[in-house]
């Protein structure tokens, strides 16, 4: 980028080097220490009229600060000093060009005094613009149609062919399909599969079908081989009867974590017979199968908090997990037990005691998150009273994941008779989570989700169709029905029936 | 002092400044400012035909990307700020 530089500036370079720009940009431009910061809150100040901003520039030749406009300007010009540092963006300027550079060695500098910043404060960098690498710009130089999406573009919908009562695929697909961090995973690459296994990796069969979706084609797209792939790895589904949706999407999301797993695994072992040393550090990724960090767990794993409260002594055990933390124990027993969920599965039968059936999704919630009594025959030992004691359960959110869903428990199996239940529940678009957390903490931002997708079921138990409503755009939707896709309003879908609801997190936190 | 000046001081002190930073960018990235004001200076630069310098884009642009900030985000930090000085003062 050396065009980028004036002479001006290279002979400043040439006579000073960047010494003056290491210090003057580790102090007062990013501030790497705590000293740092302090010299920069108490002598960071205009030289002309003692003010701390908005924006500030340090002279590079003499030690003079100056705001932006004729405190600084009219400095360098009077001294004949030419180059400056602006301070908020640490970007240097040049008073001769009346312009801004970027040198390479100092953008150098100041990228690792931004680092050291960041640990100092012990924050995660700041989002930084996208630098495309080599690849990246021969890529663009070997591809140089663009495409441009507008809201009206219909790229990224395609229509699926029905290959014999696979509408329960078909719909699940065009879910996983709009889910926005699904769609930014595959297309960033993320996922490094060894070649020898990618043809039977179901994570490999999902990148393909989104190159397909976004390929531009118009004709319905025939997902043959994600069904075998399916068929293959979850027995239970294969044959040509109808299938539920809930149970396919279901066995999907296990089948992706586990190709997830098995491709991490490949290129571990692959690296680790390059480098044997690090075979005490494998282990222990291996012995800790609950911290999986696969694309399909960071996305839909939340947990469950079930909370067992004795009824005679109001003592409190609660599990989250497979693992067991017990705190003091003249107190209560803290049981911790990891319940992850990919999905919420809701009843929307009668209650047994009360309001009657549900009418809305937070009917349904409120209901899943209620105390209830565990009974009298089945009584638990209280690890405070030390006997077996009358006690209720509570289940409530330990941890939401970033897309939830919900499946409406429409089909009622029972030993008499399997039935439909076509009652009508209404589902907001925006869905707000605080009610039903464990535990609120407000510093971690909000709660809030919105409606992505939603799949229904239209005919009987044993004979039906469905369909998909997926949102494309901001405010727009689209109806799937297999090879068919129609647009639709947000008021056709919150009131369409609902089997499976999806839900985005509004906000998304940053580690 | 002004109150600015005192508020400056304070955020820079402990490092929250940079953080509210990181925020403030953060946010106008997720939704979308970024990209807007970003073609509203390709736009201008179309338009001068390349004779042009950041200071003049930034005159140019500056009103109408303030315009574009949503009031979300402007709610957000000021009550970030707002949390933080309090903080502080119970601190001293």
């Amino acid at each position: 980028m050396s065009e980028n530089v004036c002479q001006h500036f290279r002979d400043y370079y040439k006579e000073f080097g960047s010494v003056t720009f290491d210090i003057v940009h580790a102090f007062f431009s990013v501030s790497t220490t705590t000293d740092a910061r302090r010299r920069k809150a108490l002598s960071c100040l205009c030289y002309t009229c003692g003010g701390s901003g908005p924006q500030l520039f340090a002279c590079l030749h003499c030690i003079y600060f100056g705001c932006k406009g004729p405190h600084i300007f009219d400095h360098l010009k009077v001294n004949k000093h030419f180059i400056a540092l602006e301070l908020s963006y640490g970007i240097i300027y040049c008073n001769s060009c009346k312009d801004y550079m970027y040198h390479p060695e100092c953008q150098t500098i100041a990228e690792v005094h931004l680092r050291n910043e960041a640990i100092s404060l012990n924050k995660s960098l700041s989002w930084r613009p996208w630098a495309p690498n080599d690849v990246d710009i021969n890529l663009l130089l070997a591809n140089p149609k663009r495409r441009h999406t507008s809201g009206k573009s219909t790229i990224g919908l395609r229509g699926l062919m029905n290959l014999g009562s696979t509408c329960f695929m078909n719909c699940i697909v065009q879910a996983l399909i709009h889910t926005p961090l699904l769609r930014d995973y595959f297309f960033a690459e993320r996922h490094e599969c060894s070649l020898k296994t990618s043809n039977k990796c179901l994570v490999c069969e999902m990148s393909r079908v989104f190159q397909e979706f976004y390929s531009g084609t118009r004709t319905p797209l025939s997902l043959h081989r994600l069904l075998h792939l399916i068929w293959t790895h979850a027995r239970h589904l294969a044959g040509y009867e109808q299938q539920d949706a809930h149970e396919f999407f279901i066995a999907t999301l296990d089948v992706l974590h586990r190709h997830c797993k098995n491709a991490k695994s490949e290129i571990e072992k692959s690296e680790r017979s390059k480098d044997k040393k690090d075979i005490s550090k494998d282990k222990e990724g291996v012995t800790n199968p609950a911290h999986c960090t696969c694309i399909i767990d960071q996305i839909f794993t939340g947990r469950l908090q079930s909370d067992v409260v004795c009824q005679s002594c109001k003592g409190v055990s609660t599990t989250i997990g497979d693992y067991i933390l017990t705190s003091d124990p003249s107190l209560f027993n803290f049981h911790i037990v990891a319940d992850p969920f990919w999905d919420i599965s809701l009843d929307l039968g009668e209650v047994p005691h009360g309001s009657g059936v549900p009418k809305s999704l937070i009917d349904c919630l409120e209901r899943f998150t209620r105390a209830e009594h565990l009974g009298s025959s089945s009584k638990i030992k209280c690890g405070s009273c030390k006997v077996y004691q009358e006690s209720t359960k509570q289940l409530s959110m330990h941890t939401l994941p970033i897309v939830a869903s919900f499946h409406l428990k429409r089909f009622e199996h029972s030993s008499q008779i399997d039935k439909k239940i076509s009652t009508f529940i209404s589902f907001p678009f925006e869905l707000d989570m605080k009610p039903f957390m464990s535990k609120v903490n407000d510093s971690l931002g909000d709660y809030l989700y919105s409606l992505y997708a939603v799949i229904n079921h239209v005919g009987s138990i044993d004979k039906g169709h469905f369909t998909a409503f997926v949102r494309h755009h901001k405010d727009v939707w689209v109806k799937c029905d297999d090879h068919m896709i129609s647009t639709a309003t947000l008021k056709d879908v919150l009131n369409s029936e609902g089997y499976m609801l999806f839900y985005h997190k509004k906000v998304l936190e940053y580690e | 002092m002004t109150l600015t000046k005192v508020v400056d001081q304070a955020s820079i002190l402990q490092g929250d400044r940079s953080k509210l930073k990181d925020l403030l960018r953060l946010r106008l990235t997720e939704c979308g400012w970024n990209v807007e004001v970003r073609l509203l200076c390709r736009e201008l630069v179309k338009e001068e035909g390349g004779n042009i310098n950041v200071d003049k884009i930034v005159q140019t642009v500056t009103p109408k990307a303030r315009n574009l900030v949503p009031d979300s985000v402007k709610k957000e930090l000021l009550q970030k700020i707002k949390n933080i000085l309090q903080e502080q003062m119970t601190d001293i």
